[in-house]
């Protein structure tokens, strides 16, 4: 057992709003610089719809990820001889066209124009090469399945869907969709790691944060081919490869990241898992239906002494480990099993999870009337709007099974927390629905806890960073401080 | 002043070492051989050049070493004795030759003056026969100048660098010139054979000079350029053409065999998906 430390997330979508109030925070951050401006480390897609950048989702065309053949791993894009042969092409590459050409307005014709018969309009001008265009595309361009014809209905998680449920996906009064924010999964059998030539790209052996050394990176660009998720960024300015640091400064003092701290819905949740670090190419080799349960068989139970003593023989500290025990992800993924990680079957092992979100059940109008085609408003998940496949194959490689799981819980709490505190619910019913479930009613209480009334400390819960200890196998902070003064990295000069 | 100062001896010691210094008869017939056997005799008749023997008589030191340092400027400056060598020489100028200073001209002239004394002199250049040459020989030289033969030096074949009329095909190299009519150029036989015994020009000099053409591939080449001579006319741009087609269908082909290599690279997704939208309603 080779136990490791990873900060790990969940994201509760049946918490979404849509906000985008994460994605700004972010971009306020990190991207606001020339180079940048089309990245959005931190985005929020509407599903059904193709996403940013477009159709990321189709590994046939984005050949992102990994795939095994004759009984190994390897990378879809790139591997140790393709990436000679590859070497003045790579031919994965997506344009800025498939994200979107960034701009900003001449705000100056506002003020500017001559007196004419119509109001000033402020024209766009792309940031990348100052002229005046034409917008064609953005970075949420389907919000709220804008344009669906084209988007939605291209969505490639509507594979296996039949022409029916595809239908009702868009006819009116049935329509549905909610939100999928989406940032680096910090995975934990990385393909951008994997796919670098100058070995730029690592994972933090601390935390398991994965970071692009920007001194290393020669801008060969594999990792933005290999990333399936598409959240390795090519700076064009810079001309190298930036993607989300997961707001390590951040962390490392004790706050969440950006886009945690600034989330409205309060969906998101950050906490250490440890794992076994042995198990990672045995488990991303499963085949596609065993995916999920064998990704949380590598999340390893903190309170078990054994595990404990294993971390600690591999230098995690104390604080760290005590820390996994309170953590919110260990809960949501690997003890109530209603998170699940997005598309488990580009086997990056992704450390972010989804719980997946509920949604109305089937209506059709009749006159003046709403039919619902269940009188089980919440009870019948098979029959709800969004079709049990389409969540398939987004948080469960296809398979129904564990996304079912998910839902039932989610929904069993509920009924039990209405009989509760309204009360025209049968108690019986509702516990009979819990023993459906798999869930006790102590359970139910803590997912509700944990959904509905979390605080800021019981969300992040981060493991101490003990930079101060770090720094100090380094140099000497006291020597350091007697040599640079005070508040500065290198010695100031002298005044007179 | 600081105390970094040369010593005014280290200054002597490298200006004596720079100065050029008188050559002794060994090098100076060594450095005939390589830089004058080409176009000049010594009592062997003229070549490109004229013969050299008692070269002192017809006209004084002074003039002549000035003549050999500086060829060109001579004849610019509307000398008539330098314009009368222009002339005898059919306008070829004499090249400026590195490394001939006016200690070094001296040398040269010492040399020559002894020469001239001798009933034969070693530098009497190489003396071609008149006799008309065989098909055989004439083949033989066409072999050696497309590389067909190799020669045994290991030089490499005249193809390389020069193209003739007749070659067939893309023609020879473009970086030397046309030697179809070279045989008259440098006036016959003996002139052809010298130059080939040793090239002068900086561009074969340092070739040849390590490896030279032996005595009897210079006979067949001169045959191939006599025979070529007297067919006339000169390489026609139909080979340069040629090279240009090629290279154009060449290029054709690499980009499509590109495009099947990688025919299933990444395209556009959006574009496509934009441009096929289809308005609401339709299946």
């Amino acid at each position: 057992m080779n136990v490791r430390s990873q900060i790990s997330m969940v994201f509760h979508l049946d918490k979404c709003i849509g906000c985008h109030t994460c994605s700004i925070a972010c971009k306020n951050i990190w991207t606001d610089r020339k180079g940048a401006e089309y990245m959005w480390w931190n985005n929020v897609e509407t599903k059904p719809g193709t996403g940013y950048p477009t159709q990321w989702e189709d590994q046939d065309k984005y050949s992102g990820g990994w795939e095994v053949k004759d009984g190994k791993l390897r990378l879809k894009s790139t591997g140790k001889g393709r990436v000679v042969f590859n070497i003045f092409h790579n031919p994965h590459m997506p344009s800025m066209d498939d994200y979107y050409e960034p701009w900003t307005y001449d705000y100056q014709d506002l003020f500017n124009a001559p007196e004419g018969p119509d109001q000033p309009t402020a024209r766009p001008v792309s940031m990348v090469t100052g002229e005046l265009i034409q917008i064609k595309s953005g970075p949420n361009w389907d919000d709220d399945l804008g344009g669906s014809p084209v988007y939605a209905e291209n969505d490639p998680n509507l594979k296996g869907l039949t022409p029916d449920q595809r239908q009702q996906l868009s006819a009116i009064e049935r329509l549905v969709f909610f939100y999928f924010p989406r940032i680096c999964n910090h995975c934990l059998n990385p393909a951008c790691v994997a796919s670098c030539p100058s070995g730029a790209l690592y994972k933090r052996g601390e935390d398991g944060i994965v970071l692009l050394d920007q001194e290393r990176c020669r801008a060969w660009r594999s990792c933005i081919a290999a990333c399936p998720y598409k959240k390795v960024f090519f700076n064009w300015f810079a001309g190298k490869s930036e993607k989300c640091i997961l707001c390590y400064p951040r962390i490392e003092t004790g706050q969440a990241p950006a886009c945690f701290h600034s989330c409205v819905g309060r969906i998101r949740y950050l906490g250490v898992l440890l794992y076994d670090a042995d198990r990672i190419e045995e488990v991303a080799k499963s085949p596609d239906e065993q995916l999920v349960e064998a990704q949380r068989s590598v999340i390893l139970d903190p309170h078990d002494p054994e595990v404990a003593a294993a971390a600690r023989q591999n230098g995690i500290s104390e604080a760290v480990i005590e820390s996994a025990r309170k953590s919110p992800v260990y809960q949501f993924v690997k003890m109530w099993k209603l998170a699940l990680p997005p598309h488990i079957e580009y086997r990056t092992m992704p450390m972010l999870f989804y719980v997946p979100p509920m949604s109305p059940v089937m209506a059709s109008q009749d006159g003046k009337t709403v039919n619902h085609t269940s009188d089980d408003l919440f009870h019948d998940i098979d029959q709800a709007r969004v079709p049990m496949k389409f969540l398939a194959n987004l948080f469960g490689a296809g398979h129904e099974g564990k996304v079912r799981y998910a839902l039932r819980k989610q929904k069993a709490v509920r009924w039990y927390r209405r009989a509760l505190t309204v009360g025209d619910v049968d108690m019986a019913t509702a516990e009979r629905m819990l023993r459906e479930a798999d869930c006790s009613t102590e359970e139910a209480e803590a997912i509700y806890r944990l959904t509905s009334l979390c605080t800021f400390s019981e969300r992040f819960v981060i493991p101490p960073s003990h930079r101060e200890q770090a720094i100090e196998m380094m140099k000497d902070p006291r020597e350091h401080q007697s040599f640079a003064g005070f508040g500065f990295l290198t010695g100031p000069g002298r005044a007179m | 002043m600081k105390n970094k100062a040369t010593p005014m001896p280290f200054y002597l010691v490298s200006l004596m070492l720079l100065l050029p210094i008188a050559l002794g008869a060994q090098e100076a017939a060594a450095f005939f051989q390589q830089n004058c056997a080409s176009c000049h005799t010594i009592g062997g008749g003229r070549l490109t050049g004229p013969d050299l023997k008692n070269v002192t008589q017809r006209k004084d030191r002074e003039w002549l070493i000035r003549f050999m340092v500086n060829p060109k400027g001579m004849i610019d400056s509307g000398d008539p004795y330098a314009q009368q060598i222009l002339e005898e020489a059919r306008g070829v100028v004499m090249p400026a030759v590195p490394g001939l200073t006016p200690e070094t001209a001296a040398s040269l002239l010492d040399l020559i003056e002894e020469e001239s004394k001798l009933p034969e002199s070693a530098f009497k250049g190489l003396q071609i026969t008149d006799r008309p040459f065989t098909q055989r020989e004439i083949e033989l030289g066409r072999q050696m100048f497309t590389g067909d033969r190799g020669l045994t030096s290991g030089s490499p074949a005249c193809i390389s660098c020069h193209t003739m009329k007749g070659l067939g095909g893309l023609g020879g190299g473009r970086l030397g010139p046309d030697l179809t009519r070279v045989y008259e150029r440098l006036q016959g036989r003996q002139g052809l054979g010298a130059w080939l015994t040793a090239p002068a020009t900086p561009t074969m000099g340092p070739l040849f000079r390590r490896y030279p053409l032996q005595q009897d591939e210079v006979l067949p080449l001169i045959a191939y350029f006599e025979h070529s001579a007297q067919q006339g006319g000169q390489d026609t741009s139909v080979a340069l053409l040629n090279f240009f087609f090629l290279a154009l269908g060449g290029t054709a082909v690499a980009l499509i065999s590109f495009d099947a290599i990688w025919k299933w690279r990444f395209r556009a997704v959006r574009a496509p998906l934009a441009q096929g939208g289809r308005p609401r309603g339709e299946t």
